[in-house]
């Protein structure tokens, strides 16, 4: 008997922190965007009341649901080059190491322009298309890659290339079957800055130069003082990069051999 | 199968330091070969000399008559490093069928390799969850799995603690006994030179130079009693006198 009341209690009592766990957030930020409007005393298109952004999320639904569509597709396409131009000079560099120090201030340089410049150039040498976005997304992205998995390819310990090296291994079979897999949780690191930032980048770079995706409707709410509207983009926008960072979080999770405690 | 190995005039730089000096030894095939000598004298490199792994600045060496290169290439050399060379993301069982995939030869069925490595139920463990001493017993399977005709052993035991250092010193005796084959054992404990090899290497501090080379009489694999023969005693106590010899030399 007192058995059962302690199970009961404790399953109430782990799903009531679960649900305070849950509430708590929406709460605390609820209460000081309140908090902000009541103390700030500013006009309702520069801090709306949240109330008011909800409506305008679900009456803007259709029109915000089609630019995060375009928002996607660019980040993805961003996200992927990324990935391919970060980890491919990784490689390259580990192979061919004269290439690391003929490329890498290069990379480096980029790496620090403003994205602002970056954009101009290339809207003015390719236009405000879709190729301009994405190449701005990888510019921005890759840095992030490309030193991670560098780093986890160099990270191989030593005697295991011995290990290799007396099994007459090739090159291919040392990289493939002991550089990658070494390199994999630095390459998770990676994808977890560079698939949040791929989203955020890609919405800056539609305020900019775009008439789709997040960054332009984001533009267009300030143009007609639709504060309202660019909070509920705001809120999509947190919620997509808060979703993409923890799939890339669950799936690095299920990849990462450091992370694996299987019997 | 096991193979003969000649080290011939071996000498090694790195720059303006001399490592190795004039080394000369002859290994006759299925014969045990321990180098000792103070820390730095070279024997880790003549080792890794003879595995291919570095190069020699003069003089040559040959393994059952072809150079180490190409006896690499036919993967007949195996080698065991201090740290066990196991990938962390591998089980024990994958981690030996590893070596015979990149060597393409299995030389034991990987399974057995482990039931006679003392690795029953471990089978599927990763580095993570074995004990040292059986992350070497599983390093040392994957250096012997394809067969190798020399196996190369840089301090094998020395990262464990003085009992399993000896354990595994006398389980590693009988290991030979069924599966023979030639052994190069660099070391640092006079103790383990003496209970594996038939040969013990010493060295002069560095630049390393071979001492002398003590013969040991009895045969093996020799177990823990072998400790307590007058015969271990005189050769430890011997070789413990040449190497302080050594290391006092100069000081």
């Amino acid at each position: 008997m007192t058995v059962q009341s302690e199970t009961s209690w404790g399953f109430f009592g782990a799903l009531l922190r679960f649900v305070v766990s849950l509430l708590l957030p929406i709460v605390s930020i609820f209460g000081l965007w309140y908090l902000a409007i009541y103390v700030s005393d500013l006009p309702s298109f520069v801090i709306p009341d949240p109330w008011m952004v909800l409506v305008s999320l679900y009456e803007n639904r259709a029109l915000i649901a089609e630019h995060t569509g375009h928002t996607l597709k660019v980040a993805a396409a961003g996200f992927i080059l990324s990935n391919v131009v970060g980890i491919g000079l990784a490689m390259i560099f580990v192979s061919l190491p004269l290439t690391r120090n003929a490329i890498m201030p290069a990379a480096i340089t980029i790496r620090n322009v403003p994205y602002v410049i970056i954009v101009t150039v290339l809207a003015l040498a390719m236009g405000d298309g879709f190729a301009t976005k994405v190449t701005v997304v990888t510019l921005a992205g890759f840095f992030p890659v490309l030193v991670n998995t560098y780093r986890g390819l160099q990270a191989v310990d030593p005697i295991v290339l011995d290990r290799m090296r007396i099994l007459d291994a090739s090159l291919w079979e040392v990289f493939i079957k002991v550089r990658l897999p070494y390199s994999i949780p630095f390459i998770i690191a990676a994808q977890e800055i560079t698939g949040s930032a791929s989203i955020v980048i890609a919405i800056a770079v539609e305020w900019m130069i775009s008439r789709t995706g997040l960054g332009y409707v984001i533009n267009q709410g300030m143009m007609a003082y639709q504060g309202e509207l660019v909070y509920a983009v705001a809120l999509v926008a947190a919620a997509v990069s808060f979703a993409v960072y923890s799939l890339i979080h669950y799936l690095g999770g299920r990849l990462n051999w450091s992370e694996r405690n299987d019997p | 199968m096991s193979v003969p190995v000649s080290i011939r005039k071996i000498s090694r730089s790195f720059g303006a330091m001399q490592a190795l000096v004039d080394i000369d030894l002859e290994i006759a095939a299925g014969e045990f070969v321990s180098f000792v000598g103070p820390s730095g004298c070279g024997k880790t490199t003549l080792l890794r000399i003879v595995a291919d792994l570095e190069r020699a600045t003069a003089g040559d060496v040959s393994i059952g008559g072809a150079a180490p290169k190409e006896m690499r290439r036919q993967k007949k050399l195996g080698l065991v490093s201090q740290r066990p060379a196991v990938l962390p993301w591998k089980r024990a069982l994958d981690d030996v069928k590893f070596t015979q995939k990149i060597a393409g030869r299995v030389g034991y069925p990987a399974e057995q390799l482990l039931a006679d490595f003392g690795l029953s139920g471990h089978e599927q463990k990763r580095p993570g969850q074995l004990s040292g001493g059986m992350l070497q017993r599983v390093n040392c399977a994957s250096a012997i799995a394809h067969d190798p005709e020399l196996l190369l052993m840089d301090e094998p035991f020395s990262a464990l603690d003085e009992m399993k250092r000896e354990e595994m010193g006398e389980w590693f005796a009988l290991e030979l006994q069924k599966r023979p084959r030639t052994v190069l054992f660099v070391t640092h404990h006079i103790d383990e030179a003496v209970l594996l090899s038939d040969r013990v290497v010493v060295f002069t501090k560095s630049p390393g130079r071979v001492h002398e080379v003590v013969t040991i009489k009895a045969p093996r694999p020799r177990d823990r009693s072998f400790r307590e023969t007058s015969l271990f005693i005189e050769i430890t106590a011997r070789l413990r006198r040449t190497l302080f010899h050594e290391l006092e030399a100069g000081v």
